[in-house]
């Protein structure tokens, strides 16, 4: 019966599939490094940072990409992609109105008005936000109230301009240029991102926010996030993204690294919603993104919350090192694939401080013929006394033609060490459904309110301007999945 | 109200309803009795709608429209509620937004807009004094690590918010002790009405002392083999259902 | 690059020509699957840690570091070194170096019970061996394909249910560092119905690499109790490779026992072949010294309403490792599948290492899969209120960890194998 109706249905368009006519500073296609010299020279970096990307660059050449995922995929070519490409600045700007018309055009496409923003400027429960449109960034908002509590939050070109130092002090801390195939392509060639410093006993008065966007075609999206807690220090921040309908596969590889000082604790959640390829599989964004944070001192905490609905092939561990004593690493994750959608996901927490904690819940659905995965590394180490780990793997089927999987790696070398792992798998409940129907509620309401419901733990994670967003995000990917 | 006519079903290749006829009228309260594997819950299984059987001959009517042709959420919006023997449990989703959801699909099924949730609120806190229903419960997932009474008290409060024209409690009484049963039927007695039906679907004579019907039937081997008024709930409890089996095995 | 290349080859190679060397000029397995053994092992080389499978286990490292020259100079045993092994409630059946030596074994005559060597077959039995256990998936395989020794075929025929347990003794004995490649082929015919153990031992004072590999087929409606009792010692690198296929109604059990051996790698690999099959795989280890022990566990659901539990126990002390890896996959027909995983370890030194990766690969909907790992220290809350009770810290302890593996003894149904490992068990703590 399922089978019937999952059939029948048609394949929910994606919403988000515009693209926007802005002219474009492009460099040629290919990668060498003359083109890493020219994206540098671009942005007038200082001699240290050219030289942190052919130090990555040269290393690149020499890694392979990684093969144990549990993804197929063809291979990107590496010199058919645009490394550069920035919208045009028409001239320097000093408010929102001079933005390009055409940027802001989109961005009140996606639901994210910046004249809004710009007009509620003050108000405290406000949203900060960093646009980056193919690894620019474009403007961010409300700068000068964060400014007075001496937060910086800015573009990451403009940090390594106004702020060298900080960039240069914890630039590849948490991710070495080196660390794997993807990042080191990053750290190659990244054009911009965002930059987000928080002072010494500061909590941040709003959510910081970047929404990343693909648009140029033939192009691939390299931006790179840093952000910094210091002591004592609190914020939270938001990431989204969504990229244009084409036929192509654009790869998205970017690098986040998040470092804490003592006492300081990063919430970063993500609701990543890039094009995941049509109904037959075609198309689609190949998201790899190496995102690690470290909890340099005592009693830090980072916690990843993350919403995965997008992209044809996602290859993502946000992960945490405890380094601190006490330090916390936390993982919260919700993971759809739908029609041909392949996503290996999970997070690696490595313990190496004295009583460091963490958890990692993770909700994987799987419907039409996608494949979802669940990959990860819990290691303690040895003098990581005390450590505690609790994990929770769930997946749910929706269908018969899907795959969920499970692999979790841990590694204990220490025995004081405590942890637990638990996992199920199971299909959507045809009584729960039932019970939704017979109390007059219809099957896509049902599953909505189902998978909702599975998802719970992770959603209430998430800030509740994006837990409703996600929510409505699920129930969209999932629409027609099962009958 | 519904009028049933030679209704068969079965469920692969048995027939478990052999030929069923009732008609329910509004303001009516109607038992059906029956010993283990009689037929009983598959009979309301197959009213509300319940996928896992074929209807392999007859035709149920309920309120001049074709219930068989009906899905099973619109069956619930055209008024029809199936108290559950086993109420399903499901993890995350709280009980008033499950019922939130519920009423509003009916309201825009006839046309009306959505209940504000000031009145909503309203309405919950009213009906869950009906069954004695803690707050608490409405706030938790539906039914999840709910007593067994708690589940049952749980169908009893939908029931009073949606509203239904009819009600089928399907082994209302089972699992619940004497206290309970006396919180659950004086819902149920409370909720009757000349506009709508009660059809109680039961094992044991016990839940009949306690919710009066107007007519009772035996249900035994797919077919309803005798009806009367309450006393032959009564004549059932003392003969017991041997009686029964022995009086129709010839007619297999 | 190129440098590890070579390198791995050339321990592959430096094996394969001193096995060559010694080889019986008689091969037991079919020509084609001593080519493909070949071809593969040239082509693949012997796994290190680098390969997935291998992660915790570098094989390839051993064979250069234990077994860079091999004597292949083997000990004839006498039956005063067997008798001891013996189990007095069985049917005892010896294989010494990988050889099936009927003069050691009890003869006893038990209807429908066929105990053959390999070089006693008919050409159709003969054909069933490596039909389940291929060269192409594994080097280990490969390699006990390419060499295994005169092993051992063992058959219940159709609807005979042995009374008494078949005990197999697999015992090494080598003059000189060697390798031995011992094989079994276990078929129990429809209805049929036996209980089998499988003792490992090695004597005398050489170091041996043992390269196991058994298959076993469970036919229609047939029931299979296996006990594994590994007691192998120190001089004793080992991996051993169970290759089991279920057909419909099957019933497959197995409670491995690993008490020593300095490396012992368990791969249990089951295929729940036809509908309403099921099997139960469980383990219990403790591990001291530098001893290392991986189980591997892979169970492969291909058609609906099969069902399998696995539950795996293990105690690592001093600079010991212990690994679990236990894979369910559940294809597309295997429908209505219940699979349920479950690995519980303690560390009782800082030293040592439990490493678990618990996988489900999951591609039919109507399942319910399940797994569950945890890994810690001896439960301090316990001890200190059999303490307070004014037992002393060392016997809390023992108590204790004997009632963590208590549920695993306690699935060894056969008295004298029971305090057996019992025994060594209470010995190692």
């Amino acid at each position: 019966m399922a089978n019937e109706i999952l059939e029948e249905h048609i394949q929910n368009e994606y919403k988000w599939g515009f693209t926007t006519d802005i002219d474009a500073d492009e460099a040629p296609k290919g990668l060498n490094e003359d083109i890493i010299r020219f994206i540098s020279a671009k942005k007038s970096e200082p001699d240290w940072l050219l030289e942190f990307r052919l130090k990555a660059f040269r290393n690149w050449k020499n890694m392979v990409e990684p093969q144990w995922a549990h993804v197929s995929y063809k291979k990107p070519d590496f010199q058919d992609i645009i490394y550069y490409s920035a919208p045009k600045p028409k001239k320097e700007l000093a408010s929102l109105d001079e933005v390009d018309p055409e940027i802001l055009k989109t961005f009140e496409k996606l639901g994210i008005s910046l004249e809004e923003q710009k007009r509620l400027s003050g108000v405290q429960s406000n949203i900060a936000v960093d646009v980056v449109f193919d690894s620019v960034s474009v403007k961010t908002t409300f700068k000068e109230t964060l400014a007075e509590k001496g937060i910086i939050f800015c573009s990451f070109s403009e940090a390594v301009q106004e702020h060298p130092e900080l960039v240069k002090k914890y630039m590849g801390m948490a991710v070495p240029p080196t660390d794997n195939f993807y990042a080191a392509l990053n750290s190659a060639v990244f054009t911009d991102g965002s930059f987000c410093y928080i002072p010494k006993g500061v909590r941040s008065p709003m959510e910081l926010s970047t929404y990343f966007r693909i648009n140029a075609s033939g192009t691939g999206q390299f931006e790179r996030t840093l952000i910094i807690a210091d002591e004592d220090a609190y914020v939270s921040y938001l990431e989204g993204c969504t990229a244009p309908q084409r036929d192509e596969n654009q790869l998205h590889a970017a690098v986040v690294e998040i470092i804490t000082h003592k006492n300081a604790e990063v919430k970063y959640s993500t609701v990543q919603n890039w094009y995941p390829g049509d109904k037959d599989g075609k198309g689609g964004i190949f998201n790899f993104v190496t995102k690690r944070g470290i909890c340099l001192e005592d009693n830090s905490k980072i916690s990843w919350t993350q919403v995965e609905t997008g992209s044809a092939v996602t290859w993502k561990y946000p992960s945490v090192i405890l380094k601190g004593n006490n330090s916390v690493g936390e993982f919260y994750s919700v993971a759809v694939t739908n029609n041909y959608q392949q996503a290996d996901t999970g997070t690696k927490m490595i313990h190496i401080g004295k009583n460091t904690r963490s958890t990692i819940i993770s909700k994987g659905i799987s419907a039409g013929f996608s494949n979802n995965s669940y990959r990860g590394l819990v290691q303690i180490k040895k003098g990581a006394s005390n450590a505690r780990n609790f994990s929770q793997c769930d997946s749910l089927l929706m269908g018969d033609k899907c795959g969920a999987h499970t692999f979790p790696y841990i590694e204990i070398k220490d025995k004081s060490a405590v942890v637990e792992h638990e996992a199920t798998t199971s299909k959507i409940g045809e009584d729960q459904l039932f019970y939704c129907k017979q109390r007059g509620i219809d099957n896509e309401k049902a599953i909505g309110l189902i998978v909702n419901g599975y998802c719970k733990e992770v959603l209430n994670k998430l800030p509740m301007e994006f837990a409703v967003e996600a929510q409505k995000l699920l129930a969209i990917s999932l629409e027609g999945s099962v009958g | 109200m519904i009028s049933i006519k030679n209704l068969h079903a079965s469920i692969g290749d048995k027939e478990i309803l052999r030929g069923i006829n009732l008609e329910v009228k509004a303001g009516e309260v109607h038992a059906i009795m029956g010993p283990n594997g009689s037929g009983k819950s598959t009979l309301s299984s197959v009213l509300a709608g319940r996928e896992d059987y074929e209807i392999t001959e007859g035709e149920v009517i309920f309120n001049g429209k074709n219930l068989l042709d009906m899905a099973a959420e619109d069956r619930a919006r055209e008024g029809l509620f199936l108290a559950f023997q086993y109420p399903i449990e499901i993890p995350g989703v709280s009980n008033i937004n499950f019922l939130r959801t519920a009423l509003n699909e009916i309201r825009a099924y006839h046309g009306q807009e959505e209940m504000s949730a000031k009145d909503f609120l309203a309405l919950v806190k009213d009906k869950s004094k009906l069954v004695e229903l803690d707050s608490k419960l409405a706030s938790r997932s539906v039914n999840e690590g709910f007593s067994g009474g708690e589940k049952k008290r749980n169908e009893i409060f939908q029931m009073a918010m949606l509203n239904p024209k009819l009600a089928i409690l399907d082994e209302t009484d089972s699992g619940l002790d004497i206290d309970a049963l006396r919180i659950v039927a004086s819902g149920v007695n409370k909720l009757k009405s000349k506009d709508n039906a009660t059809i109680l679907i039961t094992h044991y004579q016990r839940l009949l002392d306690y919710i009066v019907p107007d007519f009772v039937h035996i249900l035994y081997k797919g077919r309803i083999v005798k009806s009367g008024g309450k006393e032959l709930a009564l004549e059932l409890e003392a003969k017991g259902y041997d009686e029964i089996k022995k009086e129709f095995e010839l007619a297999d | 690059m190129s440098l590890i290349a070579e390198n791995k080859s050339a321990v592959t190679q430096t094996l394969l020509d001193q096995l060559q060397n010694n080889a019986s000029k008689v091969a037991f397995m079919p020509d084609s699957e001593i080519v493909s053994a070949i071809r593969y092992l040239e082509d693949k080389g012997i796994p290190n840690n680098k390969h997935e499978d291998y992660k915790y286990c570098n094989i390839e490292g051993i064979l250069r570091k234990e077994f860079k020259s091999v004597e292949q100079s083997f000990n004839a045993l006498i039956p005063e070194d067997i008798a001891p092994l013996k189990l007095e409630e069985a049917i005892n059946l010896v294989v010494v170096n990988g050889n099936y030596v009927s003069a050691l074994s009890e003869k006893m005559i038990v209807r429908g019970l066929t105990v053959k060597a390999f070089n006693e077959l008919s050409a159709l039995e003969k054909n069933l061996l490596s039909s389940q256990a291929k060269s192409e998936s594994d080097a280990l395989i490969a390699l006990n394909s390419a060499f295994c020794g005169n092993g051992l075929y063992l058959e219940i025929e159709n609807a005979n249910v042995i009374p008494m347990p078949i005990h197999i003794i697999y015992v090494n004995s080598g003059n000189g560092n060697c390798v031995v490649n011992t094989r079994s082929f276990i078929r129990i015919g429809p209805n049929a119905e036996a209980t089998l153990v499988e003792s490992f031992y090695n004597i005398g004072n050489s170091k041996v690499f043992s390269n196991f590999v058994s298959e076993k087929l469970v036919e229609e409606n047939a029931k299979l109790t296996c006990f594994t009792f590994q007691n192998e010692g120190s001089l004793s690198y080992s991996v051993h490779t169970n290759q089991a296929k279920i057909f419909k109604y099957g019933n497959y059990s197995n409670m491995t026992a690993t008490l020593s051996g300095e490396l012992v790698r368990n791969n249990h690999n089951v295929v729940l072949a036809e509908p309403n099959c099921e099997a139960h795989l469980n383990g219990l280890f403790i591990t001291q010294g530098t001893q290392q022990v991986d189980n591997h566990t892979l169970i492969d659901h291909q058609m609906p309403n099969c069902e399998s539990n696995e539950l795996y126990k293990g105690i690592a002390k001093d600079k010991s490792s212990g690994t679990f890896n236990g894979k369910i996959f559940v294809r597309k027909d295997a429908q209505k599948t219940n699979a349920y995983q479950s690995s519980k370890n303690i560390l009782m030194s800082d030293d040592a290492t439990i490493n678990t990766k618990p996988q489900l690969e999951i591609y039919a909907d109507d399942v319910k899969c399940s797994h569950g790992t945890s890994t810690g220290k001896i439960d301090t809350e316990a001890l200190f209120y059999l303490k307070a009770r004014g037992i002393g810290e060392d016997t809390a302890r023992k108590l204790l960890l004997q009632a963590f593996a208590q549920e695993l003894i306690d699935k060894i149904e056969i008295p004298t194998l029971q305090e057996r490992v019992l025994h060594l068990f209470e010995e190692s703590l």
